[in-house]
């Protein structure tokens, strides 16, 4: 055949080079036949090592896992699933190095993709950087994602939230949170982890308002209504917050938590001097009585920490066995003893400042003894709370 | 293409018979017009690169399928499998290498280099099939080897058998080995200007303008039917690396020294060993590389398989940070100790992916080591480890181009180019100050071949046309000066001969003789431009080789040297004396 080609064609370089040709086809159609099974060979391989890997993953086995996730992604190293799950792995066994190193390597392929941005974000989370994990969490909210767009989009929104939320970065958590519940769609459950997180951002308008979204369709929402009586409570609008907490109560009587904000604000209501439409025997009754409960509360923490103060012994006035505490607590008391004659004069004068000097020391007597002796209990607490709540209450 | 032999005799007897124009069909003879032999062996030139693209292929996949068989996925620590393997398969390689191939021991960069200085290009194609299946079970078996060189070998040998059935001339036949080569090299690589610089650095060992062409054509389209085949990604995937302070560059500095000494230590062992075991007894050479097996298998027995085979997954983790440094340190000893057992032992296989691992690893130890000593450096692992493999393909193959191009390529990254330049310098002058002879030379020398390499080109202090210059004579002459003025201007001067500034340009030389015997022959009205000949004298540039001068002394009394901007001003003159002197070897007084 050679031959008779030879002399048919004699080594014209034409020829030759229709020859090399022909050669080069059936060279790529045979490599390519092969490439084609050892390429299936691979992938097979890859997602058998793939699906052993994860096994392994879920069942604890966390190092035998990791070399399974890598020879699968050894096996088909252009597979980014294998890839960005190695990098979860990795992350998740606490290798931050290694991890990151993996997805953005991914990320530098496909910087646009959400899955990607929120497996970095969570890298950067658990590194505590909050630069970088703002930027990948917002990479991932505006980002190109499979499925579920929106849904992974608030995901990786919520998580940001929650992330600033430990790293105390309220005002980026509240800015965040009012783009969420902008975007959130009538689902109660979506609305009620919002509003859960606007009070924790202590945004307590937006997150009644978002409470009061829900129960505007739904108004035996239990969890809106504890939330709502919770936030009310927090906020000071605690007749608010008593008409939530008495209906939350009323659909969940066994809930403790409840029953003893409820209480505490039954208390703050019955014992605020201030509150509005309350008669001027019922003020100056409420001041007294708050008066003699900061001064027994003085006392009591005196005693609590080993004070001697003049309203116990009045011979032994501003001795102490702790300096540091005595001082505060004396000062306090001496206040008290000078204020108490001045009580009489609530019957007799009216528009005086009487009464906001009384809950002045009030109010600085609870707060010292909170600081000193604990959270109090009861009255004291509402004293306590009504303090805090001088100016923002509304009731 | 008139001929296909028409440049210089053939090689072989076959190849005697003359390639004619007498095919019937009128259609060939019209295109035939268009080849030259100089346009067809370029064409020739793609289709190396194509058939050896191929080649790599199928040897890539051979090596892959041979490691998942013979050890599985996943790496087998702890295993009797991982002794057994190397061992026998050893046994087997080298009665294969004994008995079939001889000549495919070792890496195969050498062997080319010959075929191209010594065998006018001549690779048997028995060779590519030896390397191809030995090295595919060697590499496969968990040999500490690369393949590389291999894939550079197939290649060459590949583009010689090609050569020989064309029936090209003596000269394309000898440039068919570097080609295929490249061709090799790049598809294995999957970097085609590093596998052209290495070819044109370690087996063509000169720059040569003539064969670029041919050697970037076969590489690239080699590359391309590689990727055709297993994708575009790059060999590793490369963690982000990134340089930012200068300061650093003096941590890069230290990585260059250290892998220059790791190199040195390196070339050393495989120095010492290599004619050792060579000088064994024959029968040895059938336990030799399943010694170098067992050894290499319980190293990776006892907790280290990673130096098993080439080990571009294990830098591909070193790279992405996951190996401690102290890891990676012990990782870099392992490799060179077991690499250098399988080299010395005989096994076919590479060294480029030995070189690469050693310094990922000595790499990404020495950044752990300098990040744990001053924090504030931030070059990740995967930086440094990128780095350091391009420091020991510098200090160890001395290859200080291909070794820059080679990581920049790899990693598809410039922003590392100064810390890459730095370190590999600093470890090519290292490493070259400790060990003079870099490894390729060493191996040549020991197998009683002496070939030209560019690091003696380096060496080599070139002499030019300026270094024989005698300066301008005092007298010069025009062609437009009559014979009696001249002669008048010559007067009493010692000077024999006068060069002659031609019209409009050129230079032409007159002896005083010529003009005397004139004058008194009454012709002092001619001038001097009727007694010279039209045809100037050759002219020279200082900045020449002397070589080019070689030409013109002996027919020419002198031949002018002039100024490249302006050709009408004499820098001087070449004689043959001046010319000689300089070629003369020192005198011993």
């Amino acid at each position: 055949m050679a031959k008779f080609l030879d002399k048919l064609f004699p080594r014209s370089a034409i020829l030759v080079l229709v020859l090399l040709t022909l050669a080069a086809v059936v060279g790529f159609a045979v490599v390519g036949h092969l490439v084609t099974r050892y390429n299936a060979n691979r992938q097979a391989r890859g997602r058998r090592l793939y699906a052993q890997g994860l096994a392994d993953l879920n069942s604890g086995n966390a190092g035998k896992a990791l070399e399974e996730l890598r020879a699968a992604l050894t096996s088909d190293p252009s597979n980014g699933q294998y890839e960005l799950s190695l990098g979860r792995a990795l992350r998740d066994t606490g290798r931050l190095d290694e991890a990151e190193s993996y997805l953005e390597s991914l990320w530098q392929r496909t910087p646009e993709d959400g899955t990607i941005n929120l497996a970095l974000a969570r890298v950067a989370a658990r590194r505590g950087s909050i630069n970088d994990a703002l930027r990948y969490y917002h990479n991932a909210m505006y980002g190109v994602w499979a499925s579920d767009a929106d849904g992974n989009r608030r995901k990786a929104q919520t998580e940001l939230i929650e992330f600033l939320l430990q790293k105390n970065a309220l005002a980026e958590a509240r800015s965040e949170l009012v783009a969420l519940a902008a975007s959130l769609p009538p689902d109660p459950v979506l609305q009620l982890r919002t509003a859960e997180l606007m009070l924790q951002t202590h945004d307590y308008g937006d997150a009644l308002a978002e409470y009061e979204r829900i129960l505007r369709v739904d108004r035996g929402n239990a969890a809106a209504l504890a939330g709502a009586g919770e936030t009310a409570y927090r906020a000071g609008r605690y007749r608010t917050a008593q008409d939530y907490l008495q209906a939350a109560v009323s659909t969940n009587s066994t809930d403790a938590n409840l029953a003893d904000l409820l209480a505490s604000t039954n208390a703050i209501l019955q014992a605020n001097p201030f509150a509005r439409r309350i008669s001027d025997a019922e003020r100056n009754r409420r001041l007294a009585a708050a008066f003699d409960d900061a001064g027994q509360r003085l006392t009591d923490c005196a005693q609590q920490r080993g004070i001697s103060l003049a309203m116990v012994k009045p011979a032994a006035s501003s001795l102490s066995a702790s300096p540091g505490l005595a001082s505060p607590l004396a000062s306090l008391e001496s206040r008290w003893l000078a204020t108490k004659p001045e009580l009489r004069r609530l019957r007799y004068e009216e528009e005086n400042d009487l009464p906001d000097v009384i809950m002045d020391l009030v109010f600085a007597i609870e707060q010292q003894t909170a600081q000193d002796c604990g959270e109090p209990q009861g009255v004291n607490h509402a004293l306590l709370m009504i303090a805090r709540d001088r100016d923002t209450a509304d009731e | 293409m008139k001929d296909l032999t028409t440049a210089s005799a053939p090689v072989t007897a076959r190849a005697e018979h003359p390639v004619r124009f007498r095919g019937p069909r009128r259609l060939f003879e019209a295109f035939e017009d268009v080849f030259d032999e100089e346009s067809f062996f370029l064409i020739v030139c793609v289709f190396i690169g194509i058939f050896s693209g191929l080649a790599v292929v199928c040897f890539r996949i051979a090596i892959d399928w041979t490691h998942l068989a013979l050890l599985g996925p996943l790496p087998p620590v702890h295993n009797w499998r991982i002794l057994v393997v190397p061992s026998v398969v050893g046994l087997v390689v080298a009665i294969l290498v004994v008995h079939v191939f001889p000549a495919i021991r070792g890496s195969g960069v050498n062997q080319t280099k010959a075929a191209l200085y010594i065998f006018n290009g001549f690779i048997p194609f028995r060779t590519a099939i030896g390397k191809f299946l030995c090295a595919a079970l060697a590499i496969g078996s968990g040999q500490s080897l690369g393949p590389e060189d291999p894939s550079l070998q197939i290649g060459a040998s590949l583009a010689s058998v090609l050569g020989r059935q064309l029936k090209l001339s003596r000269e394309k036949l000898r440039l068919m080995a570097p080609v295929g080569a490249a061709a090799g090299l790049a598809a294995a690589f999957n970097a085609p200007i590093s596998a052209v610089l290495f070819v044109i650095e370690e087996v063509i060992g000169r720059w040569s303008a003539g064969i670029l062409g041919s050697v970037v054509l076969a590489a690239v389209a080699s590359v391309v039917v590689e990727r055709w085949f297993l994708g575009s990604e790059p060999i590793f995937r490369i963690p982000v690396t990134a340089f930012k302070r200068p300061s650093e560059l003096i941590a890069y500095l230290v990585l260059g020294v250290v892998g220059g000494v790791a190199a040195v230590i390196f070339a050393k062992a495989i120095g010492f060993l290599r004619p050792r075991l060579k000088a064994m007894p024959r029968w040895t050479q059938y336990f030799q590389p399943a010694i170098a097996g067992l050894l290499i298998g319980l190293i990776g027995y006892f907790g280290f398989p990673q130096v098993m085979g080439a080990g571009y997954d294990y830098m591909d983790q070193a790279m992405h940070g996951q190996y401690v440094w102290q890891l990676l340190a012990t990782l870099a000893v392992l490799k060179i100790l077991a690499t250098t057992l399988s080299f010395v032992s005989g096994t076919p296989g590479g060294m480029f992916a030995p070189a690469l691992f050693v310094g990922a690893m000595l790499g990404g130890a020495v950044g752990g080591v300098e990040r744990y000593l001053f924090p504030h450096l931030v070059g990740s692992t995967g930086t440094y480890a990128l780095v350091g493999m391009g420091v020991l393909f510098a200090g160890f193959l001395r290859a200080p181009m291909t070794s820059v191009f080679m990581v920049l390529e790899v990693s598809g990254n410039y922003e590392i180019i100064v810390p890459v330049i730095v370190a590999n310098t600093f470890a090519y002058l290292v490493s070259r100050s400790l060990e003079p002879i870099p490894i390729f030379d060493l191996l040549t020398r020991q197998d009683g071949l002496v070939l030209p390499s560019l690091e003696e080109e380096r060496e080599e202090a070139i002499l030019r046309v300026e270094d024989a210059m005698l300066s301008a004579p005092a007298i010069i002459l025009s062609a437009a000066d009559y014979i009696d003025a001249a002669e008048r201007r010559i007067g009493n001067s010692a000077q024999t001969i006068f060069p002659v500034r031609l019209q409009p340009s050129g230079w032409g030389a007159i002896t005083r003789e010529q003009i005397e015997r004139r004058f008194k022959e009454g012709k002092g009205e001619h001038t001097i431009g009727s007694l010279i000949s039209a045809q100037p004298l050759p002219s020279l540039y200082p900045d020449l080789p002397l070589d080019s001068a070689l030409r013109f002394v002996q027919s020419c009394p002198i031949v002018p040297v002039v100024n490249r901007a302006n050709p009408q001003k004499l820098e001087g003159i070449v004689t043959s004396q001046s010319v000689f002197a300089k070629y003369a070897p020192p005198r011993r007084d």
